[in-house]
């Protein structure tokens, strides 16, 4: 299959299909779609319709059955589970409605971990762990372990781990999905902050206020088709919007 | 729902369980299998020869009468005598010198018999067919045949003065009190070649009481007194067959029950540490159970019926398997106690599945009632997180230590579940004792062996036909002439002992005397204590002698050759040898003795080989040059099954351990990295490559591994003193250190490498299936 990688592209899928089992229908089918770089993505529908699945092969988590994934100038499709892990570990940030923390590690050895596996110098590392702690308003909880930290400030320790490697794309799966709406908008309003800065987003919710605060596009999933690719949201209007509530 | 109905839908996920059910089946099956033997061992070994005399109607005494001198009903009569409680015979009895491929295996008792049973020695066919026609014999199968012993089929000749025949091995079989060396039938008794004129036949009897040896002897008398005088040529009594056997049984006793110990510790230890880590790997399902409403009954019933079905399926099929493994094990085992059958009892298989399942029951019933009383939530949260504050420090250690993140974060893993590492600990451990018990004890029975038979050091031994035989010096020249034109003889030594009565003042026996007409030292007779003789006047002696004269190595006594009229002689005793028996025995040069040295006290040489020499080339060609027809033939030393079957033995249970301890630990390390697939799903969504997971897999297990080693070595290291001092003291002499320091540190080193393989073989095997399945996969599993 050939593509044309359009400058400014984050993401592009061509023609993916995502079958877990043979004979039933697809989770994911024929879908094409492509990201650019600064644009906050938010893919809505309804629950089982596909939404992780296709951010699971977006981060190379999983494969395609059939199509491609193309991410950061590359087939990730293609790639070996070796390289995989080097490509997540450089290019995408992943953040889990349930948190995913390592219980095991502190609040800074987990936010230092995929800066470690992708063999950065220690002492950037730390800085960069140092400087996204307190981005993320967590420092006094460095030495402290998952267990005893409540869900929003979980959340926090996620994205700053997702972000130590400055990756070109931040994928969150339902971040506010486990956290009550107060947490839930700090939360949303963190990202909405990266957002602002530049960084490319892709973000699963089905939460139209978080969707409509966060995304410049939206682009709806039903039974594992995309349907309407969702025209863009001009950051200005996005603005807007979110002082508004309702656009 | 009704009550049971929410239990079926709850249980309804078995199917999806079914590793976890597959590998508690399979432990299940090892450990109730390897109880089983073990406690079957214990069985076996408990007095067997008691128990088999019993069972067998072994005869106290065997009377051997001259027929010409007593009438059948005179002979019948003593059946009812006073004090016998039965008895069975007369049966013809011939002594014919039997030789097979072209050499003679001796003189041999055979007696007519026209079935193998019968109210005394109740005889156990352990192969083939009684005798039921003309030229057809059953030999004994007890330990004394060797490896040119014939076999099923074979065709032996029996001689004697006058006349040769040919007899058709049908079978072998055992009789307890050894009442013949093999059996025909009577028609064929009357016919054999006997050597000398002699009608003779056997009477076997019981007595009321036959405990002592002077009970047997009054009993022996009795029948004596009631035929004519002469009728009774020869009596054997049970005790002296109990005695022979008990010494063998005695030597590999204490190394069949360390291993049936150490089965059943294993599968206490093995079945304990899994049943509770499966149901503490349930507590997540138990809190989601509860959430919709299940009560804790209901809990537990699902529970059991979870850890249940599968316990109960691999115990049954771990009795079948167990029974099936007794069968090699109690064949071996039967022959080293010579007896001849030992059978599973009823109530061994009962007792180990009834065990295992109690095992079982109480094993969960901890954890269960644990997660009983926590609520719902907790029990989720308890299912998923490890307690907290558990393993920082490790952590913290690992993060400041500059190892590689993978190598840091494993090897630091164990101390976050202090339990469950000491579960996965104490698993390791016990598999790794037993691995290296098991090769020790195959080490120190290997040196009893070597100590008893010199296999190793004399492989060929030049013997009489006939001990009672007295070659001619030509006929002894012949032997040192062959054995000199021999190009494989590295060394010979000749051996006298004897007929000669030795005394020592103040011993209550008198002592077999071994007295050897060159250097003998080469021979490596195993030292207790002190060193091997020098120069003339200087003896060894066993531990038997030295309990019974309460002399001391360094001492000084006299030895006497009585008859000899030769002046006592002067000896120091210089050292102790382990030459485990009763009665005492001592060690020492022509020099020392000289008037020992006669024909008629030659026993024999020993030969050492030059290497490379075949052994059964050098034998028929040795052979050749004597005749093959005595009086001396070269043979292997000490034609003897008995260490042969006990090295099998000790070699099967030590496979049998070591294949149930590392399989033992594969399941535990399975099982504990299982229950980490999600985090390992995370570690890979976080950029970790697949060589980085495998290797921080291993170092997840390394540490609890190395531990465990550390622990098993001198663990295993005692264990296997304990067992050959054991062995010492049921034979009731000292033993040499050489038997118990087996174990060099190189091997130690080396055998301590087995459960960090073991251990991280558990371990790759999950943790190579995450690396390689995708996350996304991972990260869904519960
Ligand atoms: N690893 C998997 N194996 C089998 N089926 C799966 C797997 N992951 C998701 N599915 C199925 O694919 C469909 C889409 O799931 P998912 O992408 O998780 O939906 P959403 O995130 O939109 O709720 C569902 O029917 C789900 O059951
Ligand atoms: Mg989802």
């Amino acid at each position: 299959m050939t593509q044309q990688v359009v400058a400014g592209e984050v993401i592009r899928f061509d023609g993916v299909t995502k079958a877990y089992q043979t004979g039933a229908p697809p989770a994911l089918t024929e879908v094409n779609m492509a990201v650019t770089g600064g644009e906050a993505v938010a893919v809505m529908g309804p629950s089982g319709s596909g939404k992780s699945t296709l951010l699971n092969l977006l981060t190379g988590l999983d494969r395609p059955s059939a199509g491609t994934v193309t991410v950061a100038g590359r087939r990730i499709d293609a790639l070996s589970e070796g390289a995989l892990a080097r490509f997540r570990a450089r290019h995408v940030g992943i953040i889990f409605q349930f948190f995913n923390l390592l219980d095991d590690l502190t609040v800074r050895d987990n936010v230092l971990l995929p800066a470690q596996l992708a063999g950065a110098s220690r002492r950037r590392a730390r800085e960069r762990a140092e400087e996204l702690l307190e981005r993320m308003g967590i420092q006094q909880y460095r030495d402290t372990y998952p267990a005893r930290l409540s869900g929003g400030q979980r959340q926090r320790v996620a994205i700053a781990r997702a972000l130590v490697n400055s990756p070109e794309l931040l994928v969150a799966d339902e971040p506010t999905g486990a956290l009550d709406t107060a947490t839930g908008q700090q939360i949303t309003a963190v990202l909405r902050e990266l957002s602002d800065r530049g960084q490319t987003l892709v973000l699963v919710t089905h939460d139209p206020a978080m969707a409509q605060r966060l995304a410049t596009r939206t682009v709806q999933i039903v039974d594992g088709r995309m349907v309407g690719a969702g025209a863009a949201v001009p950051a200005p209007a996005r603005a807007t919007g979110r002082a508004g509530g309702d656009a | 729902m009704s009550w049971l109905a929410a239990i079926r839908t709850a249980t309804g996920g078995i199917r999806r369980h079914t590793v976890q059910a597959v590998v508690l089946g399979t432990v299940l099956l090892i450990s109730t299998a390897s109880a089983l033997l073990g406690l079957t061992l214990l069985a076996a070994s408990n007095a067997p020869f008691q128990h088999a005399f019993e069972a067998r109607h072994g005869a106290d005494l065997t009377v051997t009468v001259n027929t010409t001198h007593a009438t059948a009903n005179q002979l019948a009569a003593t059946r009812t005598l006073p004090g016998v409680t039965g008895a069975a015979g007369p049966f013809t009895e011939a002594t014919v010198q039997v030789s097979f491929d072209g050499h003679s295996l001796g003189p041999r008792v055979l007696a007519g018999r026209a079935s193998p049973g019968g109210p005394v020695d109740d005889v156990v066919l352990s192969e083939g067919h009684w005798p039921d026609g003309p030229g057809q014999l059953v030999l004994d199968a007890g330990p004394g045949g060797g490896p040119d012993y014939p076999g099923l089929g074979d065709t032996v000749t029996v001689s004697g003065t006058e006349a040769t025949s040919t007899l058709v091995v049908t079978g072998f079989a055992i009789s307890i009190t050894k009442t013949a060396d093999g059996w025909v039938t009577p028609a064929e008794a009357t016919r054999l070649p006997v050597a000398g004129t002699v009608a003779s036949a056997q009477l076997l009897y019981r007595f009321a009481t036959a405990a002592t040896d002077d009970q047997v002897h009054a009993d022996a008398t009795e029948i004596a007194r009631a035929l004519p005088a002469g009728a009774v040529v020869g009596t054997s009594s049970w005790l002296a067959r109990e005695q022979a056997a008990a010494g063998n049984a005695a030597l590999v006793q204490p190394f069949v029950v360390g291993f049936a110990l150490l089965g059943l510790a294993m599968s206490v230890l093995v079945t304990g540490n899994m049943v509770a880590g499966a149901v503490v790997a349930q507590y997540h399902r138990i809190g989601i159970l509860k959430s919709v409403g299940l009560s804790p009954a209901q809990v537990a019933v699902v529970y059991l019926s979870r850890i249940g079905w599968p316990s109960l399926a691999g115990s049954l099929a771990g009795v079948l398997a167990g029974n099936l493994l007794a069968v090699p094990v109690l064949h071996d085992s039967s022959g080293i106690y010579g007896i001849g059958r030992q059978q599973v009892p009823w109530w061994v298989s009962l007792a180990a599945l009834a065990g295992m399942l109690v095992l079982t029951v109480l094993a969960a019933a901890g954890p269960a009632l644990g997660a009983g009383r926590l609520s719902a939530v907790q029990a989720i949260a308890a299912g998923r997180a490890p307690t907290v504050g558990r393993g920082y420090a490790a952590h913290r250690l690992a993060a400041r230590l500059r190892l590689p993140r993978p190598v840091g974060i494993g090897l630091a893993a164990p101390f976050a579940r202090p339990a469950r590492t000491l579960v996965t600990l104490a698993s390791i451990t016990v598999g790794a004792t037993a691995v290296i018990f098991a090769v020790g004890l195959n080490l120190a029975l290997s040196r009893v062996e070597q100590s008893q038979t010199l296999s190793a050091t004399a492989p060929v031994r030049v013997q009489k036909t006939d001990p009672r035989a007295v070659p001619s010096a030509a006929q002894n020249a012949a032997v040192t002439a062959a054995l000199d034109a021999q190009p494989g003889t590295l060394r010979d030594v000749a051996v006298y002992g004897g007929p000669q009565t030795v005394t020592v003042p103040g011993m209550s026996k008198a002592v077999t005397a071994h007295v050897f007409g060159g250097n003998a030292s080469w021979l490596g007779y195993a030292l207790i204590n002190g060193r091997w003789y020098g120069s003339p006047g200087e003896v060894d002696a066993n531990t038997a002698f030295l309990a019974d004269s309460g002399l001391v190595v360094g001492d000084t006594t006299t030895v006497d050759l009585v008859g000899t009229g030769t002046a006592p002689t002067t000896v120091r005793i210089v050292g102790e040898v382990f030459d485990p028996s009763n009665n005492p025995s001592m060690f020492t040069g022509s020099q020392t003795l000289p008037g020992l040295t006669t024909p008629a006290n030659l026993e024999g040489y020993d030969i050492a080989l030059r290497p490379g020499t075949d052994t059964t080339a050098y034998l028929r060609s040795v052979n050749q040059a004597l005749g093959g027809h005595g009086p001396w033939l070269a043979g292997p030393p000490q034609a003897n099954r008995f260490f042969e079957t006990a090295t099998a033995l000790v070699d099967l249970l030590a496979l049998m351990v070591a294949v149930a301890a590392g399989l033992g630990v594969l399941n535990t390390v399975l099982m504990t990295t299982r229950d980490k697939v999600h985090d390992l799903g995370i570690f890979k969504a976080l950029g970790m490559r697949p060589g980085q997971l495998l290797t921080m897999v291993v170092c997840q297990v390394a540490g609890p591994a190395i531990v465990a080693a550390a622990i098993a070595a001198p663990a295993a290291v005692a264990l296997t003193t304990a067992t050959v001092q054991a062995m010492g003291d049921a034979a009731r002499t000292a033993v040499p250190t050489s038997f118990s320091h087996v174990l060099s540190p190189a091997t130690l080193a080396l055998l301590s490498l087995a459960p960090l393989a073991i251990a991280a073989a558990g371990a790759l095997l999950p943790a190579s299936w995450a690396a390689h399945v995708r996350p996304a996969t991972a990260l869904r599993a519960e």
